[in-house]
């Protein structure tokens, strides 16, 4: 159809499509048209997020209602679906005591670790001020790791259990504040190693950040961003 | 704890926990904000058993997207009120005869607008209210319920007893003229 309605007085040349597309007004094909113009520009993708921040100061006049206490579980299910499997030992692994002795045993090691560590010659005065130490783990993972930085841009890696997935990597990943994770890497099973900070980690870095190692295919997330479930992960602390 | 009490950075948190495959924190996501995403589910789709059905979609899209979300972008409730609302919308876009398409080309502006940055929803409700307020009321009206109830074009009009294309160049003249008040 014509423009025509909106070519007279003042509205010459302009139009509102982007907000249309926000508010939902257009055909199923014009929305998917605009939807992937607005993708593919930048002036377009801060216009859409000027009307959905504008518009979503309405959002209070939708009411809280609360869900069925039913649905939760169908929505596990579903978005957990390929990831929930039996496990042959669920009744051992779910036991609050073996979780609660294996999270002691790790940091026991994480302190032997930084006590080894501390016996090290530092490679200058300022490091010692700027030790951190994380203890890696997961809820219904055996995958556990020590990680241990020392100021000198690397951390180390110790992995205290779990053993290597056919044709999958464990893959590091620092997590700052908000922002999206920024992968570290894949790293090894079974053996220590150490991982250079890259400057963009470096940018965040300290008390605060989070590691987590998740599985990804082999060789790793192959866009930047995590995929597979987190097998361990834990924050980053002062010692 | 509801929505509303949930400061916007624990609920940023927990999305980026969501993109690392973190369940327990989908699962506080979930408590947190699911009964503000029924009711958009609710209030489009007006039906309680396809509302229930949206809101599983719609918690199994936000897992799956989680890292899509751009904190500094769009505030956090907002992106999961508009994930809920976008899905509510297919759902009815799916089900509507299409339509006469228009189809003009998409005005890209030169220098575009700043780009925008996350606001609190409670920091910009005055503003759209004093906007809303500078229309006609029943074209305010109009307005509010394209966003909040999703009405089509077709439903707009036959609510305020206009023809369609009075109604389309009602909504337009109106965006356009929300749009400067807003970014004045």
């Amino acid at each position: 159809m014509s423009m025509s309605d909106d070519s007279s007085s003042d509205y010459a040349g302009r139009n509102a499509l982007v907000a249309e597309y926000v508010l939902g007004l257009l055909s199923a094909a014009e929305h998917e048209r605009v939807g992937r113009l607005i993708e593919d520009d930048q002036a377009l993708r801060a216009e859409r997020d000027f009307w959905v921040n504008r518009f979503a100061a309405l959002n209070s006049e939708y009411e809280e209602t609360p869900v069925p206490s039913h649905i939760y579980a169908a929505i596990e299910a579903r978005a957990f679906g390929d990831l929930v499997k039996p496990r042959p030992v669920q009744s051992l692994w779910n036991s609050l005591m073996v979780w609660r002795g294996i999270a002691a045993g790790a940091l026991a090691v994480a302190v032997a670790a930084v006590g080894f560590n501390l016996m090290q010659p530092a490679p200058d005065v300022g490091a010692l001020t700027t030790q951190l130490v994380a203890a890696l783990e997961e809820e219904g993972s055996n995958v556990k790791f020590v990680a241990l930085y020392d100021g000198s841009g690397n951390v180390r890696l110790t992995a205290l259990s779990g053993e290597a997935v056919p044709d999958k990597d464990f893959e590091l990943w620092a997590i700052q504040g908000d922002n999206a994770p920024i992968s570290m890497g894949v790293i090894p099973v079974n053996e220590r190693s150490a991982v250079t900070i890259s400057p963009e980690v470096m940018a965040g870095w300290g008390e605060g950040s989070v590691l987590a190692i998740t599985l990804e295919q082999a060789g790793g997330s192959p866009d930047g961003n995590p995929h597979g479930p987190i097998v361990a992960k834990g924050a980053v602390t002062k010692i | 704890m509801s929505v509303m009490q949930t400061p916007s950075a624990d609920i940023a948190d927990l999305i980026a926990r969501c993109a690392l495959r973190d369940r327990a924190a989908f699962r506080i996501l979930y408590e947190r904000t699911s009964a503000k995403l029924f009711g958009v589910t609710l209030r489009i789709l007006k039906d309680r058993s396809e509302a229930e059905e949206a809101i599983q979609e719609v918690y199994v899209k936000i897992w799956q997207r989680a890292d899509r979300y751009v904190a500094g972008n769009t505030s956090p409730i907002s992106w999961l009120v508009a994930v809920a609302r976008n899905h509510s919308l297919d759902i009815l876009r799916a089900r509507r005869p299409p339509a006469d398409d228009i189809d003009v080309a998409l005005e890209i502006p030169d220098s575009g607008p700043t780009p925008e940055r996350a606001t609190e929803d409670s920091q910009e409700r005055g503003r759209i209210e004093h906007c809303l307020g500078t229309l006609e009321p029943d074209r305010a009206d109009a307005v509010r319920g394209a966003y909040l109830d999703g009405y089509s074009y077709e439903e707009l009009a036959s609510r305020h007893a206009v023809p369609l294309n009075t109604m389309r160049t009602w909504l337009r003249r109106s965006l356009i003229r929300l749009k400067d008040c807003l970014s004045a």
